[in-house]
């Protein structure tokens, strides 16, 4: 199981607009992705992380490029194609949850088996084994408003499993869980990848993780960034590429690299002056 | 599929669903009550002649109806009529508008004056008028507060109530009976009847007599029960058509409207299940059937609701207002049901055309 490459994306881009609203949002990436491998893909706000998760969902047209899933280019599957292979192929785990609230949990994740052909008696029982399995079994014809918030995810992650997708893709999955429940759902991603050979993709700022994730992409200004390459921004903390640094510092011969002036100014204002001098590139 | 995807999202939102319903079942409820209404109308209009007895009914030239008509033959015509093969009898009547008083109160009534005092239709109570006597219907003697026995008036003159008749008052107006005769001397015009009513013998159509009458007497025109009451109901029908029409106009309008609104607000806050639905794999054919399931539920609940509400209203009414009589027709129950299709098309098209642009890329916005 691992070793098969399951993903493999080459040259994708992503455009919106045209002329001078024209925003180029994710351009040349290329990325492949093993079967049970677990990526975790960070970057700051508006680096793109959304939309190659969206264009790796079959959820967003690409502008170029292609994405490989096992033998199929999504990328060319036409929009009546898509819904059924993303029924099939894709378990989608979200920060919100995104649970359908006029449904019980139960129904939240048969009503996923019934989009993908999946109905009757075959359906609810493979539901309430899910649902069993992560632990919510006494929560199983419950309004999804009752639930608590590690409850929501764990219907979910039924939900996201129940067509037994080859790949996972998650956005955000623990920004809105606490530091118990967090760890729960990370567990169980990481069950997922190493027992079932499920492939994930997670896109998060959540440093915690990086514990789960076999590998860690940089994704800014719509390019994957080599993360040795990356050095912190003193102040703020985030990771920044220094050739693109927006502002930096010269201090006992190391360059100190910034995410933005603000954060250089910051730092010259807590720190002596003498010997330091603030560079813009 | 298993989980009842539409009944779940249009009863999630209870109030909003049964707003919905209440509010379409109003808009239907005015095109059935309405249409009800006159038909129930058109129902009593024509009872004395559907109870007339009579097979055919001759008229002055020209004149197929009574209501809002006046009618002038020479009282020989029913001599000559009678004197016809296959006519068994022929009754003239004087048929006038007239204003029937009683102290303070008053009611608009056709007065007939007959020779059988209003027979064959049956007697509920009292007896049939002698002369200087009146046989009311009994919602006018109700109204008037003259019961057997007590006195009214009428052209001037005074009359004693013999009996009381029923069924044959309408909201438009009642119907009395008197001598014909004694109304002729009231009137000043002896000599003339409105009309006459022919019974045929058995062995022939009323069709075929009303012809042969026809051809026979000078001046009249001779038409069967049949197509004398077709006449007098769309007399009453020209009248109403524009009324019903446009009211129909307002409750598909109302209709649109209300169902469109809760549609319309329900799919709004139902727009992020549907692109988790999508992006979950739901194809936008069946979103968009979920979508219009919901409405057409709303819409024939509605109609269920109406039709319910009409037929209380059928038994209720009569009980309250006597001259109020509605009457729910098929024809009618198929027109609501189709200006209720008509709503959940119009209705359901927003929603649909919001609910097939869904982009399920959209459950990452936050």
């Amino acid at each position: 199981m691992a070793g098969q490459t399951l993903v493999r994306i080459h040259d994708l881009a992503k455009t919106f607009g045209e002329g001078k609203t024209r925003v180029e949002a994710v351009r040349g990436l290329d990325l492949e992705l093993e079967r049970g491998e677990i990526v975790l893909v960070m970057g700051p706000s508006g680096s793109g992380k959304t939309t190659f998760l969206s264009m790796l969902g079959g959820l967003l047209r690409v502008t170029a490029g292609e994405i490989w899933i096992d033998d199929t280019n999504i990328a060319a599957l036409g929009e009546g194609e898509l819904p059924p292979f993303r029924a099939r192929t894709f378990g989608f785990i979200f920060q919100d949850f995104n649970l359908v609230a006029a449904l019980s949990a139960e129904e939240n994740v048969e009503v996923a088996l019934n989009i993908a052909g999946l109905s009757g008696r075959a359906a609810r029982e493979r539901a309430v084994e899910l649902l069993e399995n992560l632990g919510v079994a006494s929560r199983l014809h419950f309004p999804i408003e009752q639930l608590s918030g590690g409850e929501k995810q764990r219907v979910a992650i039924a939900r996201a499993i129940a067509n037994r997708p080859v790949l996972i893709l998650a956005d955000e999955p623990t920004a809105n869980l606490d530091s118990h429940h967090g760890a729960e759902t990370m567990r169980l991603l990481r069950e997922l990848a190493k027992e079932e050979g499920t492939s994930v993709v997670i896109v998060s700022h959540d440093e915690r993780l990086r514990e789960v994730a076999d590998r860690v992409l940089w994704l800014e200004d719509g390019t994957f960034k080599a993360l040795h390459a990356l050095v912190r921004d003193p102040v703020c903390g985030m990771l920044i590429d220094p050739d693109e640094a927006p502002a930096s510092v010269e201090r006992d011969e190391r360059t100190l690299s910034f995410c933005s002036r603000g954060c250089r100014d910051e730092f010259l204002a807590q720190n002596t002056p003498q010997g330091y001098s603030g560079q813009e590139p | 599929m298993s989980v009842p995807l539409a009944r779940r999202q249009l009863l999630f939102r209870k109030g909003r669903a049964l707003a919905g319903v209440a509010g379409i079942a109003a808009a239907l409820l005015l095109v059935l009550a309405l249409n009800a209404i006159f038909a129930g109308i058109n129902d009593r209009l024509t009872a004395y002649i559907d109870g007339s007895g009579a097979d055919v009914i001759v008229a002055q030239r020209g004149v197929d109806t009574m209501h809002m008509t006046q009618s002038a033959l020479p009282e020989q015509t029913a001599t000559a009529v009678a004197a016809i093969p296959g006519v068994a009898g022929a009754e003239p009547i004087l048929y006038v508008p007239a204003m029937i008083e009683r102290g303070e109160r008053r009611g608009i009534v056709y007065l007939i004056g007959d020779d059988s005092g209003g027979a064959p239709l049956p007697v509920a109570t009292g007896q049939r008028p002698r002369l200087g006597e009146i046989l009311l219907e009994r919602t006018l003697a109700g109204r008037l507060a003259a019961p057997v026995g007590s006195r009214v008036r009428a052209f001037g003159q005074s009359f004693r109530v013999s009996g009381q008749v029923e069924g044959l008052a309408s909201i438009l107006n009642s119907v009395a009976f008197v001598r014909r005769q004694e109304l002729a001397r009231v009137l000043g015009s002896t000599g003339v009847v409105s009309y006459v009513l022919v019974r045929a013998q058995p062995q022939i159509q009323p069709k075929e007599l009303a012809a042969r009458i026809e051809a026979s007497v000078p001046g009249v025109t001779a038409s069967t029960r049949e197509t004398f009451a077709r006449s007098e109901r769309r007399v009453v029908g020209d009248m109403t058509t524009d009324i019903v029409r446009a009211m129909i106009i307002v409750g598909f309008v109302i209709g649109v409207a209300v169902a469109g609104l809760v549609a319309y607000s329900a799919t709004l806050s139902q727009l992020r299940d549907y692109a988790v639905l999508r992006t979950l794999g739901l194809r936008a054919r069946r979103a968009v059937a979920v979508a219009v399931a919901q409405v057409g539920a709303t819409v024939a609940a509605g109609f269920l609701l109406a039709l319910v509400l009409a037929w209380a209203l059928a038994a209720l009414l009569p009980s309250l207002s006597p001259t109020l009589v509605l009457a729910i027709r098929a024809g009618d129950v198929a027109q609501a049901i189709v200006v209720a299709g008509a709503v959940t098309l119009v209705a359901a098209a927003l929603p649909v055309l919001r609910i097939a642009r869904v982009d399920p890329a959209s459950v990452f916005r936050r």
